[in-house]
């Protein structure tokens, strides 16, 4: 899993002409990694979500401060490592537009070697 | 969270070149005449606030049938939302006052505004506002390059080869003269139109010499401006509201002209070449073909612009098979006609040149001693280097010298400069 972080207003200063050079790169990477049947699935996480801290009967739900640092989108891979995963994420455009792009590289635990266990999944 | 499994092919539309930019312009101008031309940057925010929205999603999911409906639905709701805000203070532009003094809702009366025809005429309103007599040529040309071609402020100081801040500042004052004037945003009626439609015209003109020519710096060409130039004035020629169009094809035609013989102006170097070096056979016919098309209909209109001689001449150029076939005569005779309309040292030393091929470089000479006296062209390089090439075809060697090195010291592109050491080294090993 790759969880990309960046700032929550990073593209505002980006031009037209970059933006649309940016999502063409965007659109070229994930048809490569589709093609090469790497991909299981990417989407971007919606600029508008609450925090929710606390603890019950003292929720504390705070909006995103613009400029600190969010998860924007996510990328689920079929990496055979991780070493594929990081070279797969250190080729994300996010890093050639943006000053601000972290991406967290996560495995994903799917099975519990020491009992078998199968964690829930849609298949 | 739900996966799309297994995920689409996202590129199923490919996006036209500059689509961004180019929408970014369109929005721009109707946002103004949703908020206010004193709005401007309100208008600016919401555009690029709808691009990225665009480019978050487009980059997961693909782009859209119609980008540019996505972007103008995006961009029309996020003008809703913001008039609502304001509903309490009551602050709306005069065309959307209208609308609701009409009865209408505040959604009926944006929309009205998003219409096919209105975008277009939007983008006028936007040039002429740009381009009014108030706001000085410089901020002109930064402010039509900001708000309707979508150039950044780092794009456009690049391709001026000027700081960012100056840029910043040729904006602010100019978005400060539109309100304090405060500027209509409209395009001007019956014998105004006419007036304003010359400073229009001139500036557009400007922008394509901007990037044909440019002043200084390592890269002579910059195509993007003279593309952006051509796409303008397209947009004047295609509005109903233009009936006197003789000047807008006749600078078409001109930078159709000069664009055809882009792929051959350079060499490898990048070093320019002059029209007898260039390899005509890289010069774009189909352009050509527009030019002429559009140089019949000027002459049809009337030609009474300069722009129409200085197209013809260059018709005469981009006709001929190769440089000794040039039709001198004719081009002379142009440049006669010109000079009628425009008496200005520029236009006589270009004249001078033709003079040369016909009357020879000594006829031409006694003309460019004449022009030496002008203070305007005290430091202007082709001066110089023109001096000079009449000199080398009279094999008068020491003089083509001297005038190359005063040619040099004026020039401020570096291709040029290194074109002039070249012809000086030449001159110097004949002279040894």
């Amino acid at each position: 899993m790759l969880l990309i972080h960046n700032t929550m207003d990073h593209t505002a200063k980006l031009s037209p002409e970059e933006m649309q050079r940016f999502l063409k790169d965007c659109m070229d990477y994930i048809n490569r990694l589709v093609s090469q049947g790497k991909l299981k699935g990417a989407q971007p996480l919606v600029k508008e979500g609450k925090i929710i801290s606390g603890s019950r009967g003292s929720w504390k739900d705070g909006p995103f401060n613009e400029a600190k640092e969010v998860i924007i989108g996510y990328y689920h891979l079929l990496a055979k490592d991780i070493d594929e995963a990081i070279a797969i994420a250190k080729e994300n455009p996010e890093f050639a537009y943006t000053a601000t792009a972290r991406i967290e590289v996560r495995p994903i635990r799917t099975i519990e070697k020491s009992t078998g266990f199968l964690y829930p999944s849609q298949e | 969270m739900t996966e799309n499994n297994p995920i689409d092919q996202p590129a199923i539309h490919q996006l036209v070149d500059h689509l961004f930019r180019h929408e970014s312009g369109k929005l721009v101008a109707v946002l103004t005449r949703v908020f206010g031309s004193d709005n401007l940057d309100l208008a600016e925010d919401v555009v690029q606030d709808s691009l990225a929205e665009a480019l978050t999603q487009w980059q997961y999911r693909g782009v859209p049938d119609n980008p540019s409906g996505w972007l103008f639905r995006v961009a029309r709701n996020k003008s809703l939302n913001i008039l609502d805000r304001e509903r309490r203070q009551q602050r709306y532009s005069a065309e959307v006052r209208a609308g609701l003094l009409a009865g209408g809702t505040l959604e009926s009366s944006v929309d009205l505004l998003f219409s096919e025809q209105e975008i277009l005429d939007d983008q006028l309103r936007m040039l002429f506002t740009c381009c009014h007599p108030a706001i000085s040529p410089d901020s002109q040309i930064a402010l039509a390059l900001k708000t309707l071609c979508g150039f950044s402020v780092a794009e456009i100081a690049r391709s001026f080869l000027t700081p960012e801040e100056n840029i910043r500042k040729r904006l602010t004052r100019a978005k400060q003269g539109i309100r304090e004037a405060p500027l209509p945003f409209e395009v001007p009626v019956g014998a105004e139109l006419h007036r304003r439609l010359d400073t229009v015209l001139s500036t557009l003109y400007l922008l394509f010499n901007e990037g044909y020519n440019a002043t200084s710096g390592e890269d002579p060409i910059r195509y993007d401006l003279c593309g952006e130039a051509i796409r303008l004035a397209g947009l004047i020629e295609q509005h109903p509201a233009i009936r006197d169009r003789s000047a807008v094809y006749a600078l078409l035609a001109l930078m159709a002209f000069n664009a055809s013989r882009f792929k051959a102006r350079q060499d490898r170097e990048g070093r320019l070449l002059t029209m007898a070096e260039q390899d005509r056979s890289l010069w774009d016919r189909a352009l050509i073909a527009n030019g002429i098309d559009y140089l019949r209909r000027s002459m049809q209109a009337g030609p009474d612009s300069i722009y129409y001689w200085l197209a013809a001449i260059s018709a005469h150029h981009a006709l001929a098979p190769d440089y000794a076939s040039t039709d001198w005569p004719g081009i002379l005779g142009l440049y006669d006609g010109l000079l009628r309309m425009e008496d200005s040292p520029v236009v006589r030393l270009n004249r001078a040149v033709a003079l040369s091929m016909v009357e020879g470089p000594q006829m031409a000479l006694q003309e460019l001693d004449r022009l030496q006296e002008d203070a305007t062209l005290q430091t202007y390089p082709y001066l110089y280097s023109t001096r000079a090439e009449m000199y080398l075809r009279l094999q008068q060697f020491p003089a083509a010298s001297a005038c190359l090195e005063k040619a040099i010291a004026c020039s401020t592109l570096e291709k040029e400069a290194e074109r002039l050491r070249e012809r000086l080294a030449f001159c110097r090993e004949k002279i040894s």
